[in-house]
């Protein structure tokens, strides 16, 4: 498709691809120089959802901030509350119930689900494939009733909690995941048959954005572009947090680290997911899902209403300059978001909000490498490549 | 995650801790072990030179740079003292995908030499991170190919992430000049 | 087109507007400024499910000249308001704006240096949608009172262009 002959001649052109612009999502913005066809230089300017979630961390409590992680990632909020509090506890130095890590595994992984259906249908319909999108929304559909019913809300979840969850997961919940357990792979099959061996999808996407292993390394790449390239890299595997290491599940990787291997592997986590949520669903233990310390875990409705302790414990987890209290110190906690790797630094300085909090993005990451990906390329693959990287703004952006 | 807190004893010395003080006696400030997590304070001077040998070196291979930020320290008044009233600390996280560890390199950073040498001929993946530790803090960054603002504006003023900017910001809400931007 | 003076007749002029805005209201074309989560639910609602098609507002146009309905659904930084206003004034009249969500209305949680407490100080809302974000439901309904708006508007020229804004 590079060829010399799809050349033409004349002075390059200068295209402004963003902020809003038919062909991109959210509010990227890439300015191209063109020859022809041909991207000559690509700039990326980020930004325009720039929204200072790191100095709000600092002016919040550790509770509060869950609130603002939903709106990080909206692709997939509940991986953000994981990960978040996640690295809170880590500061804490404690962990919690393992009813509460697998229930926490389970709605990262079905999110993880919902983040690569949505990616599906929107990748998709950037490359003229409508049908796609409406596929993938009906099976994310069928999530969001099921994550609505687990935390009150469909998108901006806030379900998880320092030292636990929000609340225990409902009854029938059980039967709601596996009715999706075995629908969504009929679904996948479906987007199977559309796109993995059609003609136009094939050529829009092979060999399109290609990164190799040593450059996806240099690049910070991870999750699923970093795997496409080649490299076996699953932080769920290498450092396996939460439970993880309870689970069988293959990590699929690729080979040429273009946009159709990133398809495909993003295909396959999705049938993987669903194996770690099956079995989390069969192992399912019983018991709390807070840690047994009043120091960071509300206590119980009874406790509360019912002795003084409890009310005490109860205010002085809600109220302000209060909250849950980490000891000095800093963290870095990472865990394999459907992006890549998620990582929260926090530093500590004993009080009940965060002296700093940094949050490391992988779409901030990846949108560094797409000068990289499309330069030489046609103007068309721009989209290609986009629309394989998954950049969520508000990840992106912060 | 770890149990043990104190700071690890000589004995019992990590190979890259070794490493780093046969090669560059002098650069460790502090090491620390808390929560599992290694990390070294190491001085301004000759940082390229160690994040290299970190990188290059056959035994370390710290070959993945997984985040690059700064802290402004000005309100901590007890990390001031420890880093000779340094007001920002410059923060990388490497890991070695070979070796599956991690490693946090803190480097002191005075605000009257606001400046520290720029990673991204090592790993491209710094050029970014390095724009937005400017963009937030105001830090320098030698030898960068493309310093500019990366997520505010580019005639913003201002250091968003400093412990003296306002959360609310300082009017630009209101102030900001929506006219005669280039869109 | 000189039609209203040959007729002269209040009565048959109300007509019109009504046959227009028949036409106007099941005919909305909107122009999706989705910056953030809201952008989510917007698309939700316009897949399968939702499906805003069954009132006659499918027609996603992302060229603001082809679109008479702005739906701002996402935060709005500093950074990004000269590019809302631009598109809004490149849109043709009449226009409508939804606010959808809690931060293009009004800043929502997010009370920082870089976001527009609301869009509303520089461009005319006529609904504002509240939610973080609005469930699709809430967008249809918003649209449905976008179209009772357009319902009762006169075809005259429904706002003096450049006489809004800042």
């Amino acid at each position: 498709m590079h060829t010399d002959s799809n050349r033409v001649p004349g002075e390059p052109m200068t295209l402004n691809f963003g902020p809003q612009h038919p062909a991109t999502h959210g509010t990227l913005r890439i300015v191209v120089e063109l020859d022809g066809e041909t991207v000559l230089k690509a700039t990326p300017h980020l930004g325009y959802l720039h929204t200072g979630f790191e100095k709000l961390g600092e002016h919040q409590d550790y509770n509060q901030f869950i609130v603002v992680t939903d709106r990080m990632n909206y692709l997939s909020p509940l991986s953000n509350n994981f990960g978040y509090v996640l690295a809170v506890e880590k500061l804490l130095d404690i962990r919690v119930p393992e009813r509460c890590e697998y229930i926490r595994v389970i709605l990262a992984e079905l999110s993880r689900i919902a983040d690569h259906m949505v990616w599906l249908g929107m990748g998709a319909l950037d490359l003229g494939a409508f049908t796609v999108m409406l596929y993938g929304f009906e099976e994310r559909e069928k999530l969001y009733s099921i994550f609505e019913k687990v935390t009150g809300a469909r998108l901006t979840t806030s379900y998880t909690r320092v030292g636990g969850l929000m609340r225990d997961i409902y009854d029938g919940f059980e039967e709601d995941v596996r009715a999706f357990l075995n629908s969504f792979p009929k679904a996948l099959k479906e987007v199977h048959a559309l796109l993995t061996r059609n003609r136009i999808w094939m050529d829009r996407t092979k060999g399109v954005g290609a990164v190799s292993a040593e450059d996806a390394i240099d690049y910070g790449f991870t999750g699923p572009c970093l795997r496409a390239s080649g490299v076996d890299w699953d932080l769920r595997k290498t450092e396996p947090y939460s439970s993880y290491e309870d689970f069988d599940f293959d990590v699929p990787v690729g080979a040429n680290g273009d946009a159709y291997d990133r398809y495909l592997v993003r295909m396959e986590e999705m049938i993987q997911s669903g194996r770690i949520v099956q079995q989390a669903l069969d192992n399912l233990p019983d018991g709390p899902i807070n840690v047994d310390d009043y120091k960071i875990s509300l206590p119980t409705k009874e406790d509360a209403y019912g002795n003084i302790e409890g009310l005490i414990h109860h205010f002085k987890i809600i109220m302000d300059g209060h909250g849950v209290q980490p000891p000095a110190g800093e963290v870095y906690s990472a865990t394999e978001s459907p992006n890549g790797e998620l990582g929260f630094y926090i530093v500590s300085d004993g009080s009940g909000k965060a002296y700093r909090i940094r949050i490391r993005p992988p779409s901030f990451i990846h949108f560094q490498a797409v000068p990289h990906m499309i330069e030489g390329g046609m103007v068309s693959d721009i989209v290609a490549v986009l629309g394989s990287l998954n950049i969520i703004a508000g990840e992106l952006d912060r | 995650m770890s149990e043990e807190h104190e700071e690890t004893t000589e004995a019992q010395q990590p190979l890259v801790i070794q490493k780093v003080q046969e090669q560059y006696p002098d650069a460790i400030l502090e090491i620390s072990d808390a929560r599992g997590e290694l990390t070294i304070t190491v001085r301004k001077d000759g940082i390229y030179e160690l994040m290299e040998f970190l990188k290059n070196d056959s035994e370390l291979t710290y070959n993945f740079l997984a985040d690059v930020t700064a802290v402004d320290y000005s309100l901590m008044e007890d990390a001031l003292m420890k880093y000779d009233y340094a007001r920002f600390v410059v923060v990388y996280h490497l890991l070695s995908t070979e070796k599956k560890e991690r490693l946090r390199v803190k480097v002191p950073v005075h605000e009257k030499e606001l400046s520290i040498p720029s990673m991204t001929s090592i790993w491209k993946v710094a050029n970014w991170l390095e724009r937005e530790a400017y963009d937030m803090f105001g830090i320098t960054f030698e030898n960068h190919p493309d310093l500019r603002r990366i997520l505010m504006p580019d005639d913003y003023e201002g250091y968003p992430l400093r412990k003296d900017y306002p959360l609310r910001g300082r009017g630009e809400r209101e102030t900001f000049n929506f006219e005669e931007q280039n869109v | 087109m000189g039609l209203e003076s040959q007729l002269g007749d209040n009565i048959f002029t109300t007509t019109i507007d009504k046959f227009v805005n028949w036409g106007r209201k099941n005919s909305l074309w909107p122009m999706p400024f989705g910056t953030a989560c809201c952008a989510i639910e917007m698309m939700a609602t316009l897949a399968s499910k939702f499906d805003l098609s069954r009132f006659g507002a499918e027609a996603i146009r992302f060229s603001p000249r082809q679109s008479d309905l702005l739906i701002v659904s996402g935060r709005i930084s500093i950074k990004m308001m000269p590019v809302l206003k631009k598109i809004y004034d490149q849109m043709p009249d009449p226009k409508w704006v939804i606010s959808m969500g809690a931060c293009a209305s009004t800043g929502g949680v997010f009370d920082t240096y870089t976001l527009v407490q609301g869009v509303d100080g520089f461009i005319p809302v006529d609904i504002y949608l509240p939610g973080c974000p609005p469930r699709p439901e809430d967008l249809i309904d918003a649209v449905i009172q976008i179209q009772r708006i357009v319902e009762q508007e006169s075809i005259s020229p429904r706002r003096q262009p450049g006489a809004i804004a800042s």
